[in-house]
């Protein structure tokens, strides 16, 4: 079921299309006869209308109009001698009657007794005039459709026209098509239109395509020994160790696994299933759930082999979202169009009534900054909303997308790069009252989160309102499958009641890339909130945009990561910049919120300082954030933060592909220990580490050497800077492993992860790390410097810290 | 609509291109020869014997019924265009068969402006 495919929707221009420039109103265009193309009849950025500029390039003369344009199908030729020469053609109207033929020039139309015959020789009037056919002949775009249309120049109509002379198919995409070996080209900040942007973005989602899929199918293990158990809902469920699962393959629920039998004890076997377990805290392993309990060789335990089924889908969807962007021009309003390819637009007020009380039923009082970000929103046609951390970005989203549902009919539609921040922001809508519907990608149906009962496919269960699907329903969940007319029929019932929630819902919630899914196809969405935009590439960020986006908000914080783009190529060649950041330079001036409800005033300070230029205020005071009980030997009492200067030594771990440093586990795990001690409660405390080889050895070394009850270890989450990208924590350590005279300092380098790294905390903050490697980044100078001054550079043992004297390296200079 | 207009302020026409210029001395040249080569050719054409239909004869312009017209419903004059445009018919031949099509020309083409003028002084009359 889920494998249906989405190219259905795949939009393609009509054959009638102009082959220049798109255009595709049966009124405007006209057939070549002679190439067997159609051409419109307006200029575009050319001396003379398309089809003559065709007609001329081409030197054809003959032409067809089209059947459904005015006057039918009609081939122009003279009357009277049927000639077909257009550039001969010209209209003569009767002398008293309002009649009109067409006639040649010469010699119909200068025939001695044409004036005997109730004709006016005198008032003859060619086809072509100023270089295009006479506009009540055939009608010329508007200068809009034109603006929204392919541009193309002479000289691409000249290159092209050459093309089509050794290839009647080519295309003006075959004009761009870079060589095998080419480097791809650069992103733009401005694109001429829809066109040449899917030609630039088009490649670029290729590349990434192509590198996922090859670095997930390289990832096949053989040798596997596998623990089998029975789910809940009776599917087979096989328990695996895979040791690139987190990092390089980035392994997420949901994904496809393919594990086969290749021993001697059983017949061959292969079966699929989705991933439900990734390795955590409580163990490596591996987990998928079965799709079919069929011959599975359940008392075997060794000899499997596991792969990765690789799915093209998502990048299929960014390109199907850029081809409907060109193509489809109801697919965004012409301002958000013209303005998202960085044209000049006149402003645009929209017209709307503005809510007396701004803050939303359900959610918090909004504070000034909040309410002004509201305020603008729903005014404009296209905003950015900037929400440094613990700036209430979520709350405000939510209670913009309040007011939005409240004053436009038709849902809205609501989305981010990650399930985690759509459940985020489903739970907070739904809170307002409004009616919330939650779409999850099938292979996700399996995963719970606190959004379950939104989800589309839950809320259907629980509709009582369709008994026969009840029951099939709970057929197929007692036997595991039903007959095949019994399945037919459910299907049939679904769809029929997924399509009725999906209509009635104020607001539908989903990924950017489950914005594709088939069953929002048909939908229009006037209304759409991205969040964490700057975490989408842009083609991620379009999926949403094409469904009839007559209002964009894009929420998110530049400051903070950007989208993960593997293949290099595509990210040298500008992939991995969002569309907020392109908007951003293109001059459109977010709207900032700043006042942060987070961090203690000590832990802003510098964050503030560097990311967002001072202009971070704080909404929570010293005393709200100080935790009197706590007995933990801050250097200085007032400052809830410190440098733990540690010289350990890094290592490579053993999956071969990231890197561990035992010191600084051991001397997490100490300040964790004193934490726990001082009555901290471990899901209180993150462990913030940009490697995966460290994630693991410290959620080891803490559960086997720390003095405590393993199980309180257990609870603490240990991940990376991205992983904890929009969430927060009481106490953070960061524990920054690399630790080396001579390579770098790797995913430290980049700025914006530091600033997720260092904006995580509440109450308090320790980073372990060695501040001689550290200091040699000069942003990581800047932090070091400022913990020396703020008297937090320490080392030595957790029970007798003192300043660290140590002396930093030089920076080097700054590259970019 | 009124937020339906759209006003885009980028992109002033640029000046015509090398390539643009080529196109229009082609446009040109193309021109005069198909002039040219078409009045040097000694042509054999039909006794011109083109008669404007009887039922079109005299009549107003306005809602004329062309049970003949091929191509969809012929639209009626709307009442908006009517102003700036006058309703003519436009006689063709698929194959030998003769069709007539609505064809709104706009005022602004010279024999519309007469039809127009000579129309108003009749009705004076
Ligand atoms: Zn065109
Ligand atoms: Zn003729
Ligand atoms: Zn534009």
């Amino acid at each position: 079921e889920e494998e249906e495919e989405d190219q259905f929707y795949m939009k393609d221009l009509p054959k009638y299309a102009c082959a220049y420039c798109g255009i595709h109103d049966p009124a405007c265009v006209v057939y070549c006869n002679t190439s067997k193309k159609w051409f419109c009849n307006g200029r575009g950025n050319t001396s003379g209308s398309h089809i003559i500029n065709h007609l001329v390039r081409a030197k054809a003369k003959e032409v067809t109009l089209h059947k459904d344009g005015p006057l039918g199908e009609t081939v122009l030729e003279c009357y009277n001698c049927g000639c077909r020469n257009v550039f001969l053609l010209g209209f003569i109207p009767a002398k008293a009657d309002s009649v009109v033929v067409l006639l040649c020039r010469h010699p119909c139309a200068t025939l001695s007794n044409l004036k005997d015959m109730n004709w006016d020789p005198s008032q003859w009037q060619p086809l072509i005039q100023d270089r295009q056919f006479l506009s009540w002949l055939v009608k010329v775009p508007s200068d809009q459709d034109q603006m929204r249309s392919r541009q193309i120049s002479a000289q691409q109509i000249n290159k092209l026209e050459e093309l089509w002379k050794e290839n009647p198919d080519a295309t003006l995409e075959d004009l761009q098509k870079p060589g095998v070996d080419e480097e791809p080209a650069q992103v733009l900040l401005r694109y001429d239109d829809a066109y040449q942007y899917q030609n630039i973005f088009g490649p670029l989602v290729k590349l990434e395509a192509d590198y996922d899929k090859k670095l997930k199918e390289s990832q096949t293990q053989d040798n596997m020994s596998v623990r089998w158990d029975l789910g809940l809902n009776k599917k087979r469920i096989a328990y695996f160790h895979m040791p690139k699962a987190n990092d390089e393959m980035k392994l997420m629920h949901g994904d496809e696994l393919r594990i086969r039998y290749i021993g001697e004890l059983h017949k061959a076997w292969s079966g699929v299933g989705h991933v439900i377990k990734i390795p955590d805290n409580y163990s490596d392993e591996v987990a998928i759930e079965l799709k079919s309990n069929a011959g599975v060789p359940n008392e075997c335990t060794h000899n499997f082999v596991v792969d990765f089924v690789w799915k093209s889908t998502s990048f299929d969807r960014m390109q199907a979202a850029m081809k409907t962007f060109a193509v489809d021009e109801t697919s965004v309003w012409g301002y958000i169009y013209h303005k998202l390819l960085g044209h000049e637009v006149e402003d645009v007020v929209l017209k709307c009534t503005l809510p007396k009380r701004f803050s939303a039923p359900g959610l918090p009082e909004l504070n000034h900054s909040q309410v002004y970000a509201v305020k603008t929103v729903l005014q404009r046609p296209l905003s950015l909303i900037q929400g440094p951390p613990g700036t209430g970005k979520t709350v405000t989203s939510a209670t913009i997308v309040y007011h939005l549902v409240k004053q436009n009919s038709g849902p809205a539609l609501v989305c981010a790069p990650s399930n985690i921040a759509v459940d985020q922001l489903t739970e907070k809508i739904h809170k307002t009252g409004l009616k919330v519907v939650r779409l999850c990608a099938k292979s996700r149906e399996a995963i719970d989160s606190p959004v379950s009962f939104l989800a589309l496919h839950n809320q259907i269960r629980s509709m009582d309102s369709v008994p026969e699907l009840s029951k099939l329903q709970q057929l197929k969940d007692e036997t595991g499958e039903l007959s095949s007319t019994d399945e037919k029929r459910y299907r049939a019932l679904k769809k029929q009641c997924e399509k009725e929630l999906l209509q009635a819902a104020d607001v539908i919630c989903c990924t950017c890339v489950g914005a594709g899914d088939p069953r929002l196809a048909k939908m229009q969405f006037r209304s759409v909130l991205i969040d964490e935009s700057t975490q989408a590439t842009e083609p991620e960020c379009m999926i949403p945009v094409i469904l009839g986006c007559r209002q964009l908000i894009l929420v998110g914080d530049h400051c903070q990561l950007g989208p993960v783009v593997m293949c290099k190529k595509a990210a040298r060649a500008g992939l991995s910049q969002s569309l907020f950041e392109r908007l951003v330079v293109l001059g459109i001036r977010p709207i900032r919120l700043q006042v942060q409800y987070r961090m203690h005033p000590a832990l802003s300070a510098f964050p503030s300082n560097i990311f967002y230029e001072g202009s971070l205020q704080n909404g929570v005071t010293a005393a709200e954030r100080l935790r009197k009980s706590l007995d933990f030997p801050w250097p200085q009492p007032d400052k809830p933060m410190f440098f733990y200067c540690t010289n350990g030594q890094e290592e490579i771990a053993s999956s071969g592909t990231s890197y561990l440093n035992r010191t600084e586990a051991a001397n997490a795990e100490k300040l964790v220990t004193r934490f726990l001690r001082s009555g901290v409660k471990p899901e209180q405390i993150g462990i913030i580490t940009p490697y995966e080889g460290q994630r693991a050895y410290q959620v080891q070394y803490m559960q086997y050497s720390g003095s405590l009850n393993k199980k309180l270890y257990q609870e603490i989450e240990v991940a990376s800077v991205d992983a904890f990208q929009g969430r927060e924590k009481d106490f953070i350590i960061l524990s920054c492993v690399r630790s080396n005279e001579h390579q770098g300092i790797g995913f430290l380098n980049d700025p914006r992860r530091l600033n997720v790294a260092l904006t995580r905390a509440r109450y308090g903050i320790i980073i372990v790390g060695n501040p001689k490697v550290l200091s040699k980044q000069p942003l990581w100078n800047h932090l070091l410097t400022y913990y020396k001054e703020q008297k937090c550079l320490v080392e030595g043992p957790l029970s007798n810290l003192k300043e660290s004297l140590i002396q930093f390296s030089k920076p080097r200079k700054l590259i970019n | 609509e009124h937020e339906d207009q759209v006003r885009v302020l980028s992109k002033p026409k640029a000046d015509p291109t090398t390539e643009d210029n080529d196109f229009m001395t082609a446009f040109d040249k193309m021109m005069a020869e198909n002039i040219q080569n078409r009045t040097q050719e000694s042509l054999k054409v039909p006794q011109l014997d083109i008669a404007v239909p009887m039922h079109l004869r005299g009549k107003n312009k306005k809602s004329v019924a062309c049970p003949t017209s091929l191509g969809g419903p012929v639209q009626p004059p709307s009442p908006v265009k009517e102003e700036n445009t006058v309703s003519f018919v436009l006689m063709t031949k698929r194959g030998n068969k003769q069709q007539l099509t609505n064809l709104d020309v706009p005022i602004s083409a010279c024999f519309a402006t007469k039809f127009r003028e000579r129309e108003e002084a009749e009705r004076m009359e």
